[in-house]
């Protein structure tokens, strides 16, 4: 991948001090500004404005069904965090999750993406019916996911085809988020694949011909051609799964509710339950800040990992 | 032609301006305090609910008093988040559906205003016709939500499976006890396991609470002491009940299968009962109506038991969801007005029907919708039997903790007194306030 950075000319950097904008450039900077204005008014008022008041909300007592401002209590939702063994325990499933769906979402993925990036008839068709289940929303896919699994459903019709009793896929604790998880990869090889298909199309052919002429085998060209080659995509790829899987909510209020025995209860699903089903918006809001805290710490570990390595 | 770069400022001011109140826009909602109209929101998704509302009664409603009235359905999943976020904002509707159980909540924080000086001027006729179901909607004595309908859980079997099982369907379980011997006979096991359900009760989330307070009730327990402020559960009555719940899950003698399946609320040609995968299924008044209707070839097959015994015959049920009046609403005269609309003789029967609900009236027990479905007749005449959940402020915290440790006992992680005094020793600050 072609990597093309900007600079300015040595000149501007070291030269005078440049006087002050004439008339026509200070237009042209307020026309620039003006344009940018409703860009940058939505982003403070429906982006950065929210993230602030969620932070200050943090620091409070409130629920929204009392008339009274929020109450400052300071650290204490936090430190309250780290005694909530409803809260560690959705760290840990929230964990989990995301372990068993990123290696499978982003190995399958560049599987898919290999066979698709070669030049054979009806390729079109076979990488669109590949990229299909990113575009569907996640709400849809799952309640088409909850009737597969159900008694009635896909999977257990195939465990009677070869004489196995049913299974309650959601129901069971040791298989409820497994259920889920293989869901959530099929939803998301689509959209790595062609992350990654961008990325293999643009390493350059010579390179592959200077390793045959070489003697590289398959293998060898596949570990040092091609998985360097992707690297700054596999980076992204990474680091947007942990982000998107690390904040699961749709699957999991769709196809079991957080349950059975708390098995698939998300730390994004516990905020919601603390906000709108208990009104403690200030804990809810501290728990939404810790797994920001832990999935920017995670997303930058995966990032300079793989990058250094690069 | 070029455009003048003052001009050009302009312009984009102007586009800001425009995209900024566009953007703007998209925030709305309700609109409480519109002294025009009426805004209510009601909870729900039944289609035959929401088309006689909708199409018939609304516009019934308007043209008899010349106003505006504006309906929005709102899902149950999604009222409680939605009206929080509207009653914050101020934004809430004059008028919003919801279950008794959200009452107390909405008392504790003045969300919601009284209204024993409106119903005590309905004229006394009415006022007694409606006696018992307006009790659920009371919260420390004073009247809050009235109830549009009742509700009540009861036992539905097939006739057929009875029948093919050995039992005699004209003499079905009268007591819990009963019942579960009936189910043993009825279950069909599969390598082991439950293939066919000889007794489902309610399992799912916040269903199974319902349940436990059926068989806790019964066994003449309570879930709160009398003032409300601690749990009762723990207790040798809660014992046994959850004992009763957790053995039809466990070990060799389980007659149920799908543990926590919320079959109440899958389409009603897919219960249990419907397909034959269950013989005694759990269900309310509208969910038995549904399968008839569902699955027509049925209806002479399905049968519902009275209220079961152990000490007593209780069973979960009572007022069912109702219109509460917003205390900030600007509209309240017009809103009481609906209110009293949706209580009549003539709409309250048809919104039952259309609901599959429990008419709120005791008159209609007599009346044309409980003649045209017999299966709603037991559901009537076991009234006096429903107990209801506690209307205390932290009942949806407390109802959850209960939850979770009922659902450790039907899963076998925790023997049921246990998972009872953990539920009691973590909701009794809840109960306190703390």
């Amino acid at each position: 991948m072609s990597v093309i950075t900007l600079a300015r000319p040595a000149a501007a950097r070291v030269g005078p001090r440049r006087p002050g904008p004439s008339g026509p450039s200070r237009r042209r900077r307020l026309v620039g500004l003006a344009f940018a204005a409703p860009a940058i008014v939505y982003l403070a008022v429906f982006q950065l404005f929210p993230v602030l008041y969620g932070l200050y909300l943090s620091l409070t007592g409130y629920s929204p069904l009392d008339r009274g401002a929020p109450r400052f209590v300071g650290l204490d939702n936090y430190l309250a965090l780290a005694d909530s063994a409803a809260f560690l325990q959705s760290l840990k499933v929230t964990a989990q999750f995301v372990a068993e769906v990123l290696p499978f979402a982003v190995g399958i993925a560049l599987g898919l993406a290999l066979l698709a990036n070669r030049k054979v008839r009806g390729i079109g068709l076979w990488r669109a019916g590949l990229f299909l289940p990113r575009i569907v929303p996640l709400t849809a896919v799952s309640l088409i996911w909850l009737w597969l699994y159900s008694p009635d459903g896909w999977f257990n019709s195939l465990l009677a085809g070869v004489g196995l009793q049913p299974h309650d896929w959601l129901l069971d604790e040791d298989t409820a988020l497994h259920a889920v998880a293989v869901m959530r990869v099929w939803k998301a090889l689509g959209g790595n694949m062609v992350l990654f298909l961008a990325g293999l199309q643009a390493i350059p052919k010579t390179l592959y011909e200077a390793a045959a002429l070489d003697g590289a085998g398959a293998w060898a060209r596949f570990r040092h051609v091609t998985l360097p080659g992707l690297r700054p995509v596999m980076v992204y790829v990474i680091t947007v799964n942990i982000v998107y899987l690390a904040q699961s909510f749709a699957e999991i209020f769709i196809l079991t509710g957080g349950g059975p025995l708390g098995s698939t209860t998300t730390t994004n699903f516990l905020i919601y339950q603390e906000a709108f089903q208990n009104n403690q918006f200030g804990s809810a809001s501290a728990m939404a800040f810790v797994l920001f805290a832990l999935i920017f710490a995670f997303s930058y570990a995966s990032m300079r990992g793989i990058g250094r390595r690069s | 032609m070029p455009i003048p770069a003052t001009r050009r400022v302009t312009l984009a001011a102007a586009c800001a301006g425009v995209l900024l109140a566009a953007a703007c826009g998209t925030g709305g909602g309700a609109t409480s305090g519109k002294s025009g109209g009426l805004t209510v929101w009601f909870p729900g998704n039944s289609a035959p609910e929401i088309d006689l509302v909708t199409k018939t009664l609304v516009p019934e409603f308007e043209k008899a008093n010349n106003v505006k009235v504006e309906i929005t359905y709102v899902d149950w999943g999604q009222i409680s988040p939605k009206l929080n976020a509207a009653l914050a904002a101020g934004t809430a509707p004059d008028l919003f559906g919801h279950g008794p159980a959200a009452a107390a909540g909405f008392v504790r924080t003045g969300r919601i205003a009284k209204l024993d000086d409106r119903v005590a001027k309905l004229p006394a006729a009415d006022r007694e016709d409606l006696a018992a179901y307006l009790e659920g909607g009371k919260v420390g004595g004073g009247q809050y939500m009235i109830p549009l309908s009742g509700q009540g859980t009861l036992i539905a079997y097939r006739k057929d499976l009875l029948t093919a099982a050995g039992l005699d369907p004209a003499a079905p379980p009268k007591t819990w006890a009963e019942a579960y011997e009936a189910a043993r006979k009825l279950t069909v096991k599969e390598g082991g396991a439950v293939s066919r359900a000889g007794l489902l009760l309610q399992s799912a989330k916040t269903q199974r609470v319902q349940t436990f307070l059926t068989l806790l009730a019964s066994e003449g327990g309570s879930l709160l002491t009398a003032g409300g402020d601690k749990p009762a559960w723990n207790s040798p009555e809660g014992a046994r009940a959850l004992e009763y719940f957790t053995r039809l899950y466990q070990g060799e003698g389980a007659v149920a299968n799908q543990l926590g399946a919320d079959f109440a609320n899958q389409p009603a040609a897919q219960n249990p009962l419907a397909t034959g995968k269950a013989a005694m299924v759990m269900a309310t008044s509208g969910q038995v109506i549904q399968i008839a209707k569902a699955r027509p070839e049925l209806a002479d097959r399905l049968g519902v038991l009275p209220p079961l015994a152990t000490a007593t015959a209780k069973t979960f049920g009572g007022a069912g969801p109702g219109l509460f009046l917003n205390a900030d609403s600007k509209n309240q005269e017009l809103a009481w007005k609906f209110i009293e609309f949706m209580l009549s003789k003539q709409v309250s029967e048809r919104y039952a029907r259309a609901a599959g609900a429990l008419p709120v009236r005791a008159s209609a027990a007599s009346g044309a919708y409980a003649a045209e479905q017999p299966l709603l007749k037991p559901f009537i005449e076991a009234a006096p039997a429903y107990v209801a959940s506690p209307n205390v402020p932290a009942w949806v915290q407390v109802r959850d903790v209960l939850d979770k440790h009922i659902e450790q006992a039907l899963a076998g992680k925790a023997p049921a007194a246990q998972a009872l005094a953990a539920a009691a020793a973590e909701a009794t600050p809840l109960l306190a306030g703390k």
